[in-house]
């Protein structure tokens, strides 16, 4: 049987896209034991799993380091990477959003420069350029995005949001969602076409598994 | 000190070979063109820069964007070529545009993209390629594709596929459904990137009417061989995606006669990011690297771009992804052994000398060097 390799994003997601895998047909019990290993196997069933954060998932991919790959959809937009996008899985659900404080809402409406912050250069460079058709001077922040208009660094900010209660405790109201947002397989584009039979039963049957959820 | 280390810095994208591991590329490289030789190539040599109009956007290749680009005295913009085959198109335009006779070339050299920096590309590649211009025919298809076969063969690789579809297939069932341009190319960038739940979603919001869905979907749909063809033919009520699929099967067909049929697959989503490509596409694929080892296809278009009514239809290999599979196979590359060293003294450097030149006529290759003696630094 040939050996496939799986990348999965460290964390929830990991222990969602796991699940998941178990479900389907393809555990992994090195992986519920507690150690430093930092590829899983299953020997049985010809499988490794290897753990990453998620921006290096679509890396992996793309060099056919993994044939497939688990991780949010707001990563693969954003690394842009050559991969085969081929699941939308269902979990790890949130938007991308533009977001600041309630003044800062007028400016969206014109075609004036703004300033954003945002962990998500290309997806904010897009969303303004391309569908807001503004001229936009972007931030990378890594963290704590929320900051930027508190502190006068940037007008508004792109970032994920799940609940918004950070973003209402800081006095920040959602001003638009630039897209939905989840966890997604994708797989080497030279993997599907030589391993295409291993892994089309791989899609198919997790998204049976989908399926019989929904 | 620091500063001559700078110096000694390459910029990102390009590196240096030397020794065994760059003759590793040229023996590799040498095999390949021995196959383009077998089939009566010629080798053609076009600039390494050009007007930037010849990969302008009509072209439909690069995007401007990833071109190095840069002005002559003149005022002229300048690009270092990204892909050969327009510049082929362009050369071949202008030197046999009264030619009805099929022209067959091959090249090989460097091509240039001024891609994003740290994602662990190569702005400088080697590629190797051939061009069959002015036979439009599933022949000539047959020939090309035969020979890349027999190319990659020759540097020892023998697990690899060469996946091939016909862009005819979605653009006739985009005509048939009526959908405009902008939903043909969020359907195109969706199917090429397998991208089926996509693909879905974008058939349901732009309202695509129910029979056509189903051939869309089949375009992700892997083939194996002529039956799946013929199934998919069978499907369709295009008459212009029912061309493109007899156009393969006459492909099938004739990569039989070759003996080549285990090699090839039919991939209908497969679909260029140039957009010169006006009939079948294809790409080779092996274990061991992440990207094709070919990739080619019909451009029928593109020579009277330049003022030259020609079909025609070409491939290149990216050499260094090329030369990575076949290290991560574990494939010899055959290169020659280390020249033979004659070593010499004051006295005797004239005998030595008429032994070398001897040797040097035979064609083996010799390095002399100085015998170290006491008192030499």
């Amino acid at each position: 049987m040939e050996e496939l390799t799986i990348a999965l994003t460290k964390g929830r997601l990991a222990e969602k896209s796991m699940k998941l895998l178990t479900k389907a047909g393809y555990p992994c019990r090195e992986m519920e034991e507690d150690s430093r290993k930092l590829i899983f196997r299953n020997d049985a069933l010809a499988l490794s799993f290897f753990l990453s954060k998620g921006p290096d998932v679509p890396t992996y991919v793309e060099y056919g380091a993994a044939d497939i790959g688990i991780t949010g959809s707001d990563i693969i937009m954003e690394e842009n990477r050559r991969a085969y996008e081929v699941l939308d899985l269902g979990f790890g659900k949130c938007r991308m959003c533009v977001a600041g404080p309630e003044s800062a809402r007028q400016l969206l409406e014109h075609h004036e420069m703004i300033r954003v912050a945002s962990k998500y250069p290309n997806i904010a460079r897009e969303y303004f350029q391309n569908r807001r058709h503004q001229t936009v001077d972007i931030i990378k922040l890594n963290g704590s995005v929320e900051l930027g208009p508190i502190v006068q660094l940037s007008d508004v900010i792109v970032d994920i949001v799940e609940t918004g209660s950070t973003l209402r405790e800081n006095g920040l109201t959602v001003l638009d969602t630039v897209c939905d947002l989840s966890a997604r397989m994708i797989v080497n584009q030279v993997s599907m076409q030589m391993k295409t039979d291993r892994i089309l039963e791989l899609i198919g049957r997790v998204r049976d598994v989908l399926e019989e959820k929904a | 000190m620091t500063d001559r280390q700078e110096l000694l810095h390459t910029p990102e994208g390009v590196w240096d070979h030397y020794g065994k591991d760059y003759m590793e590329y040229t023996r590799t490289a040498h095999q390949v063109k021995l196959a383009f030789h077998a089939y009566g190539y010629e080798d053609i040599k076009t600039p390494t820069f050009e007007f930037f109009d010849v990969f302008s956007r009509e072209v439909g290749t690069t995007p401007s964007r990833e071109l190095y680009k840069f002005f002559d005295r003149e005022g002229n913009t300048l690009v270092l070529r990204p892909d050969f085959t327009p510049s082929v198109a362009r050369c071949a335009a202008k030197y046999f545009r009264e030619s009805s006779e099929p022209l067959r070339f091959c090249y090989e050299g460097s091509a240039f993209q001024n891609t994003a920096n740290l994602q662990g590309k190569l702005h400088e590649s080697t590629e190797l390629g051939a061009e069959l211009i002015g036979d439009g025919t599933a022949a000539g298809d047959a020939e090309v594709i035969a020979m890349l076969i027999d190319g990659i063969l020759k540097t020892g690789l023998t697990k690899f596929q060469i996946s091939v579809g016909n862009v005819e297939y979605f653009k006739g069932i985009c005509e048939a459904a009526g959908l405009d341009a902008d939903t043909e190319r969020d359907l195109r960038d969706a199917l090429s990137g397998k991208n089926y739940f996509k693909v879905q979603d974008l058939l349901k919001d732009r309202n695509v009417a129910e029979i056509y869905r189903d051939q869309i979907m089949r375009i992700t749909g892997f083939m194996r061989d002529g039956k799946d063809l013929e199934e998919a033919r069978e499907k369709t009520s295009s008459r212009r995606a029912q061309a493109a699929l007899e156009r393969l099967l006459d492909l099938d067909r004739l990569l039989e006669d070759y003996g080549f049929e285990k090699y090839v697959s039919y991939d209908l989503s497969l679909l260029s990011r140039y957009q010169y490509y006006t009939g079948i596409l294809f790409k080779g694929y092996t274990y061991g690297v992440g990207e094709p080892i070919a990739s080619g296809g019909r451009y029928d278009g593109l020579l009277a771009h330049f003022g030259k009514d020609a079909p025609a239809v070409g491939f290149m290999i990216p050499l260094d992804t090329m030369v990575e599979a076949l290290r991560a196979q574990h494939i010899p590359i055959k290169v020659p052994e280390g020249p033979t060293v004659l070593t010499y003294t004051e006295e005797d450097f004239a005998k030595v000398l008429q032994k070398a030149k001897a040797l040097r006529a035979e064609g083996a290759r010799v390095v002399m060097t100085r015998a170290k003696t006491e008192d030499a630094g």
